[in-house]
């Protein structure tokens, strides 16, 4: 097994290890901003992790720093370097597509992981393998209402949302797949409001201050990810209210600790280390030849605080 | 005495315009959600400005001064992670002093760079703004920071607690903001501020040791920015590398809006936090009016250019100025 590790910020010659067996694929990656928050930075070091447990796979490990144009440089070079796959985690779904139609007239098979590329450039992509966010807010519906049935409030509770950043597909997703689910599950409860909280703790609990003012009678929160749910939770327990019922996505250490306080009722569990995995496995599916779908989503199951004993705590 | 009155209030207008559009905007969304002014909602709102608020306050010094600071968001990420995680390896006490110390380290190193080096103060801090978010991310290895136990710990304090009823944040927001506004508009140095902002050749000729005015200005500014730091920390016992991203420009609005001069040598720290509660009460009220979201950043921007029209109106005694 060889690994070879470039950092984002140095210079770009190619420094391909020792490729001794002729079996060995070479797989490239270039990840969207690693170090900017925990799930990326636990994404990183598992990926290569489970590059190194396959003795046939070679890895060259990029990071485009958040930076456009420099994942383009970074697809242009792993081209150059005629690596056997690309596995892209786009800084930005459309600017991307030229860079990666490159790649596909290279005959090189792209996978793109954790964020999809706008649909202008399916054409140009062998996957995309990643979580489904749709049906992790059908899941948090599901899990915010099996609760309320559970206290004999589905008849008449009233919830509010707090959303990922305006205009990110993740967050569109997400809140889509919980406002069609909910009515579904618990046609009577009532969402009473939504407000972005921009994936940001300090921001969710501006957010949550406010609905406190405005709303007599809140029974449950829907939050975009945990970091925002925690901090909707502060909001409320500074506040001195409770028996608010709250529901996140992507658990995080900090909703998992919640958790198991008592304090916040579930979650979607999606792990990094799957996510890296998955991208991983389906691109050495496609080259070895195999039937991979088109989406390719990895599962992300449902936690609250009745089975999160089968789960260990997320390390971001 | 008719006439005299007429043009009191015509100074009082001009003097005081952003005052007078603060209170038609608190009067306007009082009328749309009467729960915008209750109690508990004012304190939440200045509670949660008193971050910014804080750093505002520095800013002010340096904007007078005739610089700019864009670090400030970032610096801000700086000082809350470090404090967290120091937390947990020195304990409360130390943490805070730790992290005063490595904040005005680095005002110091930009302040040198501004004052002394006289580099063009938008690039050195524009580069701060990066170079710090990459210091913040290889202290912290780009990890969330929290405290382990956040139940056992004094350090809440800051952040969480009320004295008197009033939550300690707004205390220390308003101790600072009494503090620094006798050192700016009291004390010989403040003057100096406004004679090196205002006229830094003139200032240099009478006499004034420009370079290390400045370089206090910035210290100023990374003192409020680790008060900041540690305020935002305090409250929710664990964070984010990017909690202060974007907020050197909320800061840098906030301290135009309160009329500071762009061009250096007027403002006052009173309309600084003038400029801080407008900018608070404006996304509070919209969140309690239950605006879209999508519409409500361009309402946001619609009442600041009205604040700052009327502002400009206010003090030139007319609407619109037919000469330029």
């Amino acid at each position: 097994m060889n690994l070879t590790r470039k950092m984002a910020l140095a210079c770009t010659t190619a420094v391909l290890g020792t490729a001794a067996a002729a079996e060995t694929m070479t797989i490239g990656i270039t990840q969207n901003n690693v170090g900017v928050d925990s799930y990326q930075t636990t994404y990183e070091k598992a990926f290569i992790a489970a590059a190194e447990a396959d003795p046939d796979v070679e890895v060259v490990v990029l990071d485009a720093g958040g930076d456009v144009a420099r994942q383009i440089a970074q697809v242009e070079d792993l081209i150059q370097q005629e690596v056997d796959a690309i596995i892209i985690w786009p800084t930005n779904g459309e600017a991307v597509i030229p860079a990666v139609r490159k790649a596909h007239q290279a005959d090189i098979p792209v996978v793109v992981t954790n964020s999809n590329i706008a649909e202008a450039g399916f054409d140009f992509i062998a996957s995309f393998s990643g979580p489904d966010n749709i049906t992790q807010g059908s899941r948090a519906a599901e899990i915010m209402c099996d609760k309320f049935k559970d206290m004999g409030i589905e008849d008449e509770a009233g919830i509010v949302q707090i959303s990922g950043q305006p205009g990110y597909t993740t967050a569109i997703e997400r809140a889509k797949g919980f406002e069609d689910r909910l009515p579904e599950v618990c046609p009577n409860v009532t969402l009473m409001e939504t407000q972005p909280g921009d994936w940001n703790r300090e921001k969710a609990q501006q957010v949550m201050e406010a609905f406190l003012v405005k709303y007599d009678d809140i029974d449950g929160v829907y939050a975009g990810d945990d970091n925002m749910g925690v901090g909707a939770l502060n909001a409320v327990k500074a506040a001195g209210r409770d028996g608010i019922i709250f529901v996140g996505a992507t658990n995080f250490a900090v909703g998992y600790e919640a958790m198991a306080a008592g304090d916040y009722w579930g979650s979607i569990y999606q792990s990094p280390v799957d996510d890296a995995e998955a991208a991983l496995q389906t691109a050495i599916d496609i080259l070895n030849g195999e039937d991979v779908p088109f989406l390719n989503y990895f599962d992300t199951p449902k936690i609250t605080q009745d089975n999160m004993g089968e789960f260990t705590k997320p390390v971001f | 005495m008719a006439q005299l009155n007429k043009t009191e209030i015509g100074a009082f207008l001009a003097k005081q315009g952003i005052l007078i559009a603060f209170a038609a905007f608190m009067i306007g969304f009082a009328l749309a959600n009467q729960r915008f002014i209750e109690l508990d909602n004012v304190f939440g709102v200045i509670r949660s400005s008193a971050i910014l608020g804080v750093m505002a306050l520095g800013v002010t010094f340096v904007v007078i001064g005739g610089n700019l600071d864009l670090s400030v968001g970032s610096m801000m990420s700086f000082s809350t992670i470090v404090v967290l995680d120091l937390h947990d390896k020195l304990g409360p006490g130390l943490a805070i002093l730790a992290m005063f110390a490595l904040t005005l380290a680095l005002g110091a190193f930009i302040g040198f760079l501004v004052g002394y080096l006289k580099l063009n103060s938008l690039i050195v801090t524009l580069g701060m703004l990066s170079a710090i978010h990459g210091l913040t991310l290889t202290w912290s290895g780009g990890k969330n920071m929290d405290i382990a136990d956040k139940s056992g710990t004094w350090f809440s304090v800051f952040g969480q607690e009320r004295v008197m009823g009033i939550p300690v944040p707004i205390l220390i927001f308003a101790l600072l903001a009494v503090a620094l506004s006798l050192l700016l508009s009291k004390t010989p140095f403040g003057r100096k501020v406004y004679a090196v902002g205002g006229n830094g050749q003139a200032a240099t000729f009478s006499g004034i040791p420009r370079a290390r005015v400045v370089f206090l200005t910035y210290i100023v500014s990374a003192f409020c920015v680790a008060t900041a730091g540690l305020l935002q920390a305090s409250r929710s016992l664990g964070s984010q590398n990017t909690v202060g991203q974007g907020m050197e420009l909320e800061v840098l609005a906030a301290v135009i809006l309160g009329g500071a001069s762009l061009m250096g040598g007027a403002g006052t720290v009173f309309k600084t936090v003038i400029g801080v509660l407008i900018l608070g009460f404006i996304q509070n009220g919209l969140l309690l009016v239950g605006l879209d979201f999508y519409v409500q950043y361009i309402v946001t921007w619609i009442i600041i250019i009205l604040a700052v029209w009327l502002d400009v109106a206010a003090k030139r005694g007319r609407l619109w100025s037919p000469i330029a």
